[in-house]
């Protein structure tokens, strides 16, 4: 029985007649896990998110966090929970120590507690030397430490990051990924939605990939990869004899199936590193030069092509 | 009730680092209000300016007249010659001028038929109320001649009463002194003023300046609530223990405390350094500063509900208040713009929180007296808040 247990949710929004963003989602994440949820934008993540978070409520199903259900025990739910949503949800005219004080006694916390707790999350959040600075003159990754720091001031056993590394730069998004790490090493259960699939593939045990409201994978980053199979993709161009070309590739060994469309050439083979150099030397066999090449190893972003024939960015 | 307190902490703290947000809530109410304060007084000041040339220095009647003013709480005398006192009323730095002619008081004692003059420029209120003042005067030395003409023509039929002037003067001092005390009088108030006294200029202005003003001490709190609803912060406090109903309540009870100051500020500035009676009746006051207070708080949420750009409310708000407080008399008093449209004016929720202001300020109008008046208000209040609540959104 997972930490956090989704259950065949569905959200319509203005139903009968309106969007359906999620339809039938069901994952369940383990206490102390990493879970991601995968998907372009409009896949559904944000919605999963807030219906974890009691702040949608589902059409149809429910969802247990800590074994209370979202729909029924919102106020146990929410004091398990901390949540980090994708804008930078402050008060920017507050420094950052007004703000987590402020958000503090949101959740509950008052006087020496909440000072205490105040003064470990800015030394948490590495912003303790200016602490007292407007919010609004700090730069995009302290805002987004900020933004971590508040979810984690009532120490919660779950942690929700909705797209925590959108427009930061590289710097402070190893920061954050690192400190994510980090809060799952000391057990905390964390649940994460991005369309970034490096992050989803360096930080997840598991990652669900969600496209259209619905679930359509979900396992560890191996389990995921395996459904395109262990290949990697080779996609080329060449000036002339592409026929010729077509019915030589797929008689080399470690070349598996070599299909072509507009003008280029995809083969999928076992090893490319090996087979790249008898591609380009039965290419100036048959008098064609290869003017274009690039080579894709089997990760999230071909399982997305291959499950939805689209890919994530689109 | 620390949720809320937190909340009405915060948003409080925002807007005293607004800065812009303070000016419109402490500094341009206060240069307003002295504005027109200033505006509508000149002439209209609680002691008209009359400018009187005497051309009847020695005479009786002429003194007896001049008097009964002096000790009139409507004018206030100042001797000018004749040519420099039509062109005072011409100025408008006199209400009027009052020209007593020679021989006045002499023609008087003939019994003969004899008037003064008086200079008005027509279209002025403050000209036909000096102009009153100098009639009731008038009225009164007839009055005092015709009891002791009456008089003594009961007690010696067919003998003249001047035939004997020591009898004449001591008939008419008895009937003077019977005048000054009489037995039935009249108790005049003018419409919205104090008993003998007329509105001053800040009587006028600063519960119009204030009533003007209010809806921008709102100005930043309202603008916090549709950031946060733009950035996410709202939904966000919906992740914590915070229930929906509290957040609402916090941040209506900002803009409550913020007018509530602003009120303080504006009516202590208004009694102490403009001279505007509102302590008369300090119940009626508290009671009608809250019904502002919350009048404007549930108007702002509203506003802040409904509208979901900065850009939108700022644009929003200056318009509401302006219209609605010129609407309701907070520029000039309905009583003067007629009947057609003083009707139309109350409309506007402003209208009737004025007229309970005005009714302490120059009444001294009790907590029972000025219900109608808030009342009405409150009526306002609970359909700006019913919308607010049914609009209301977190994101």
């Amino acid at each position: 029985m997972g930490f956090i247990e989704a259950d065949n949710l569905r959200k319509q929004f203005d139903p009968p007649r309106g969007v359906i963003a999620v339809d039938g989602v069901s994952f369940a994440i383990e206490a102390g896990e990493i879970y991601s949820l995968l998907g372009p934008n409009g896949a559904g993540k944000t919605t999963v998110i807030s219906i974890l978070s009691c702040l949608l409520r589902p059409t149809e199903g429910d969802a247990r966090v800590g074994g209370n259900s979202v729909v029924h025990q919102a106020a146990a739910v929410k004091s398990l929970i901390g949540m980090v949503p994708q804008d930078i949800a402050l008060y920017m005219d507050l420094s950052a120590r007004e703000n987590l004080v402020f958000w503090g006694k949101m959740y509950g916390m008052v006087g020496a507690e909440l000072n205490r707790r105040v003064d470990e999350v800015l030394e948490l959040i590495d912003l303790k030397d200016r602490q007292r600075e407007r919010v609004d003159k700090y730069s995009g990754g302290m805002k987004r430490r900020v933004n971590i720091g508040v979810a984690l001031l009532h120490r919660p056993q779950a942690l929700y990051l909705d797209e925590p590394t959108v427009g930061i730069d590289p710097q402070s998004r190893r920061a954050i990924l690192d400190a994510i790490l980090e809060f799952r090493n000391q057990g905390m259960t964390i649940l994460y939605t991005t369309h970034y699939m490096a992050e989803a593939q360096e930080l997840s045990d598991r990652i669900g990939i969600m496209d259209h409201g619905r679930m359509i994978a979900e396992g560890t980053h191996e389990e995921l990869v395996r459904i395109v199979g262990e290949d990697a993709h080779v996609q080329l161009s060449v000036d002339r004899n592409l026929e010729a070309l077509m019915n030589v590739w797929p008689t080399l060994d470690g070349v598996g199936t070599v299909s072509a469309e507009n003008g280029k050439i995809t083969l999928l083979v076992h090893d490319a590193t090996s087979t790249l150099p008898y591609l380009f030397e039965t290419a100036q066999r048959e008098g064609a030069r290869i003017t274009e090449i690039s080579v894709m190893e089997p990760n999230l972003e071909m399982v997305f092509l291959h499950l939805t024939g689209r890919a994530l960015r689109d | 009730m620390r949720w809320i307190c937190a909340l009405i902490q915060k948003d409080l703290l925002q807007t005293y680092r607004d800065k812009l947000s303070l000016l419109f809530t402490f500094l341009l109410p206060v240069v307003f209000t002295m504005f027109f304060g200033f505006l509508f007084g000149g002439v209209e000041g609680s002691s008209l300016p009359v400018a009187v040339v005497n051309q009847d220095p020695s005479g009786g009647t002429a003194a007896q007249l001049l008097k009964i003013l002096e000790n009139s709480d409507v004018v206030m005398l100042v001797q000018y010659d004749a040519k420099e006192a039509e062109r005072a009323v011409a100025d408008n730095r006199v209400a009027a001028a009052l020209i007593i002619p020679r021989g006045f008081s002499s023609n008087t004692s003939s019994q003969e038929t004899t008037s003064v003059n008086i200079v008005r420029n027509p279209e002025s209120s403050g000209g036909r109320t000096a102009c009153s003042a100098v009639r009731q005067a008038v009225g009164r030395v007839n009055g005092g001649r015709l009891a002791a003409q009456t008089a003594l023509a009961a007690l010696f039929p067919g003998i003249d009463p001047t035939d004997d002037p020591q009898r004449w003067s001591r008939a008419l001092n008895a009937a003077n002194a019977a005048m000054a005390k009489p037995a039935l009088s009249i108790d005049l108030q003018s419409s919205g003023a104090r008993a003998g006294e007329i509105p001053r200029g800040f009587d006028m202005s600063s519960p119009g300046m204030l009533i003007n003003w209010i809806l921008f001490g709102l100005l930043g709190s309202a603008i916090t609530m549709v950031i946060e609803r733009q950035n996410g912060a709202l939904r966000r406090l919906l992740t914590t223990r915070v229930r929906p109903w509290q957040i609402i309540a916090g941040k209506g009870g900002a803009m409550i405390t913020m007018t509530l100051a602003q009120q303080v500020v504006l009516i202590g500035l208004g009694q102490f350094a403009f001279g505007v009676h509102y302590l008369r009746s300090p119940g009626a006051l508290a009671l009608t500063m809250i019904t502002l207070s919350v009048m404007s708080a549930a108007l702002g949420l509203m506003l802040a509900t409904l509208l979901r750009s900065e850009a939108a409310l700022i644009a929003a708000l200056v318009i509401v208040s302006m219209v609605l407080a010129a609407l309701g008399g907070a520029w000039f008093p309905l009583e003067v713009t007629g009947p057609t449209f003083a009707a139309i004016g109350h409309l506007s929720p402003a209208a009737w929180v004025l007229d309970a202001l005005r009714a302490i300020i120059l009444r001294g109008w009790s907590v029972g007296q000025i219900l109608p008046y808030l009342g009405a208000a409150w009526g306002y209040t609970v359909v700006f808040l019913g919308i607010a609540l049914w609009r209301f959104r977190f994101e």
